[in-house]
């Protein structure tokens, strides 16, 4: 018996890594309001398990979220060979800068590789348009 | 035959040796550089466009307007500089004086503490051509070259031929790559490739340390010591060395005592000289720190009072935006909407904002006004200081009817 | 990459021996050693049910222009243009020490195997490429040189 379709959407604590890609870069030099910049920045990476665990397929979009903010996002299997449950890798981008702490303990940097946030599925949900 | 060469503005590795061919003024084929690069210099020429209050206006209006929203200013902030000529940035550095403004660049939540460190001689460093002449180890740490600064290993830390490094790298040369992930980077350096745990940099550099001193390197995440120490031979062995600093190092780091200790211990201990280059992303990010330094003795974060200079993380973009000290934005280049946490740039939308961009952004949608610049080292020219401190000047490539940085400001100097 | 039983399991599978050959796996082989193309069987391109994966067997084996004879693949959609394979490739710094092989422009272009075009790697006269001809060695300098995996042979 399926006891997961009587609780609600499962939803984990991650910790995610930001980088930066090539691909991305160069869709953002292009056109930084664009499909491509959009595609390879609003997506999180994540361990096989964590996808299953939260119910959802490759290319299904989730809701990221923390006391900052929340995103919504496509999830992508990272393609790392070591496992990394928990750890969640996302380009840098105005979307991994929503979640972003404001505290920076006055030194000036805030902490951009070093976000906690939970996942769960979006439902479909669109990715969360760019704006002020 | 000689050719023609232009250079590169897409990064700070600034490129010197890229073949254009043109076609009607527009960029039709680029040979040399990276996909990055070539994004860069294809994307160049668009329209001029000066907008107030989001609506088109004429440059000397726009000009106008900016002016009087820096005048009314008691703390305004100019911010950018990063993919600005070094004659632009000085320029800045002027207007900001004469309106007693905050100033700062990327730099203060980037590598600014590393060129200032640099700057300050706390590490012995090198040009990217001594490394492609002479270097035997390099060290990316917490730095992914391949996506960030794509032609770095073939152009000067591990591919390519040098005086002292003439049979190639096999055979001569070796990279190590210390990071969170399997980086691109990570991904050449095969074996070598060291992967430490989120914030364990500071305990890796110490256990590193302990292994170059002949002592058994432990840590609390358990490392392998026998992987520690057969690091720690190699870089023992190294007769020139050098580590190129990223983001990931810095980040993790809560101040640069280990990086400064580990460099001290590698020039005792090693063959050879070790050396630090920081890895600078933008084009002239150094040259902003360099021409800051050199005027005021800082490298970033500061304001000008009546003359006087003061320095500090409360004078940072972030820390000023945070506490809602400054009361306008000049933002050259940059967009903070993008690259700052929203927690904190989402101040910036209750003062007045001018930009200066060749594109539009996230911030200069928010702007009052913005002006549409030309593409700085596509559509201009000037000098910039490449990452490792070396100065690379550059024609354009282009002609444009849009205004360069250094215009706009020149011309702002004068409605001031 | 692939392997032919991936191959396999995107044709008919209906052994017709339209190819030439006697079953769907061994055209699958075939297609792996490049002796026969996706257009050599006709209910893969005449079938519209087989449209998508027909699609999908010659992107695989799309080369790049003039490539074919060592079986030297660039993948253009991985390539980023760093140029690691340029400046490692023994053939390029035998032919221009000075230029490619030192990391920096190609002084001779018209003598190197692989050069960099708007930001992709561009294989041209393969012919000199260690791995072909009477001489040949498994070299694979540009292989282990790429991060993205964007050059192969098959």
């Amino acid at each position: 018996m399926d006891f997961g379709s009587f609780l609600s959407a499962p939803e984990i604590k991650i910790k995610i890594v930001t980088y930066r890609d090539i691909f991305q870069n160069k869709a953002m030099i292009e056109d930084r309001f664009g499909e491509d910049y959009r595609a390879s920045s609003a997506l999180i990476k994540l361990d096989p398990a964590d996808l299953k665990q939260l119910g959802i397929k490759k290319g299904d979009t989730v809701i990221v979220k923390n006391s900052f903010g929340k995103i919504v996002v496509r999830a992508e299997e990272s393609g790392y060979e070591a496992p990394h449950r928990g750890t969640a890798y996302m380009p840098n981008s105005p979307w991994s800068n929503s979640l972003v702490s404001d505290e920076t303990g006055g030194k000036g940097v805030p902490r951009f590789k070093d976000i906690t946030a939970t996942v769960t599925t979006a439902k479909g949900e669109k990715v969360t348009e760019l704006e002020f | 035959m000689e050719k023609d060469y232009y250079v590169c503005t897409g990064c700070g590795l600034l490129c010197d040796d890229i073949e254009v061919e043109l076609e009607k003024n527009a960029v039709n084929k680029v040979y040399t550089a990276c996909r990055v690069g070539v994004a860069h210099m294809k994307e160049g020429s668009r329209d001029s466009a000066f907008l107030v209050d989001g609506k088109p206006a004429d440059e000397a209006a726009a000009i106008k307007e900016a002016a009087l929203i820096l005048k009314n200013a008691k703390n305004p902030l100019v911010f950018g500089l990063g993919t600005s000529t070094n004659e632009a940035q000085k320029l800045a550095i002027e207007l900001a004086k004469k309106l007693s403004a905050t100033l700062d660049d990327t730099s203060s939540f980037c590598l600014g503490p590393v060129v200032e460190a640099l700057l300050q001689e706390k590490f012995k460093t090198c040009t990217l051509d001594d490394i492609r002449h002479k270097a035997d180890v390099a060290i990316f740490w917490g730095a992914d070259p391949s996506d960030s600064h794509p032609r770095h290993l073939s152009k000067f830390s591990y591919f390519p031929r040098g005086q002292e490094k003439q049979r190639g790298w096999e055979e001569e040369r070796t990279a190590i790559c210390v990071d969170i992930r399997k980086s691109h980077t990570a991904k050449i350096c095969g074996n070598y490739f060291f992967q430490v745990p989120q914030g364990g940099d500071a305990e890796f550099i110490e256990a590193l340390i302990a292994g170059l001193s002949g002592k058994i390197p432990k840590t609390s995440y358990n490392y392998p010591p026998k992987k520690l120490l057969e690091l720690a031979n190699i870089l023992k062995g190294a007769k020139f060395g050098t580590i190129f600093v990223g983001l990931g190092l810095l980040y993790s780091l809560e101040d640069l005592g280990p990086l400064v200790r580990l460099l001290e211990t590698l020039n005792e201990k090693a063959k050879g000289s070790f050396h630090l280059v920081p890895m600078v992303g933008h084009y002239n990010m150094r040259g902003f720190n360099e021409n800051l330094f050199a005027e005021t003795g800082y490298v970033n974060s500061v304001k000008f009072e009546e003359g006087a200079v003061k320095h500090g993380p409360e004078y940072s973009v972030v820390e000023a935006l945070k506490a809602k000290a400054v009361d306008a934005a000049l933002i050259i280049g940059s967009d903070p909407l993008s690259s700052l946490p929203r927690s904190i740039a989402k101040n910036l939308l209750e003062i007045p904002i001018i930009t200066v961009d060749p594109c539009e952004t996230l911030t200069s949608r928010k702007a009052k006004v913005a002006i549409r610049s030309g593409v700085s080292g596509v559509e201009s020219g000037g000098s910039a200081t490449r990452m490792d401190g070396v100065e690379v000047s550059f024609k354009p490539i282009v002609e444009t009817n849009r205004p360069s940085d250094e215009e706009v400001l020149k011309k702002l100097m004068e409605a001031l | 990459m692939t392997n032919a039983m991936e191959i396999y399991q995107m044709l008919p599978k209906t052994n017709c021996k339209k190819c030439g050959k006697t079953s769907c796996m061994a055209f699958a082989v075939a297609l792996m050693a490049r002796e026969l193309t996706a257009d050599d069987c006709p209910p893969l391109i005449e079938e519209s049910k087989y449209k998508e994966n027909y699609e999908k067997i010659s992107g695989l084996f799309k080369t790049s222009e003039g490539a074919t004879e060592t079986g030297l693949i660039v993948h253009e959609d991985l390539c980023f243009g760093c140029g690691n394979c340029v400046v490692a490739c023994p053939v390029n710094v035998a032919n221009d020490p000075y230029g490619v092989g030192s990391g920096k422009a190609p002084s001779k272009t018209e003598k190197l195997i692989l050069i960099i075009e708007d930001g992709i790697v561009k294989a041209q006269n393969v012919g000199e490429c260690r791995r072909f001809g009477k001489n040949k060695i498994l070299c694979n300098g540009c292989i282990v040189t790429c991060p993205v995996e964007a050059i192969e042979f098959v």
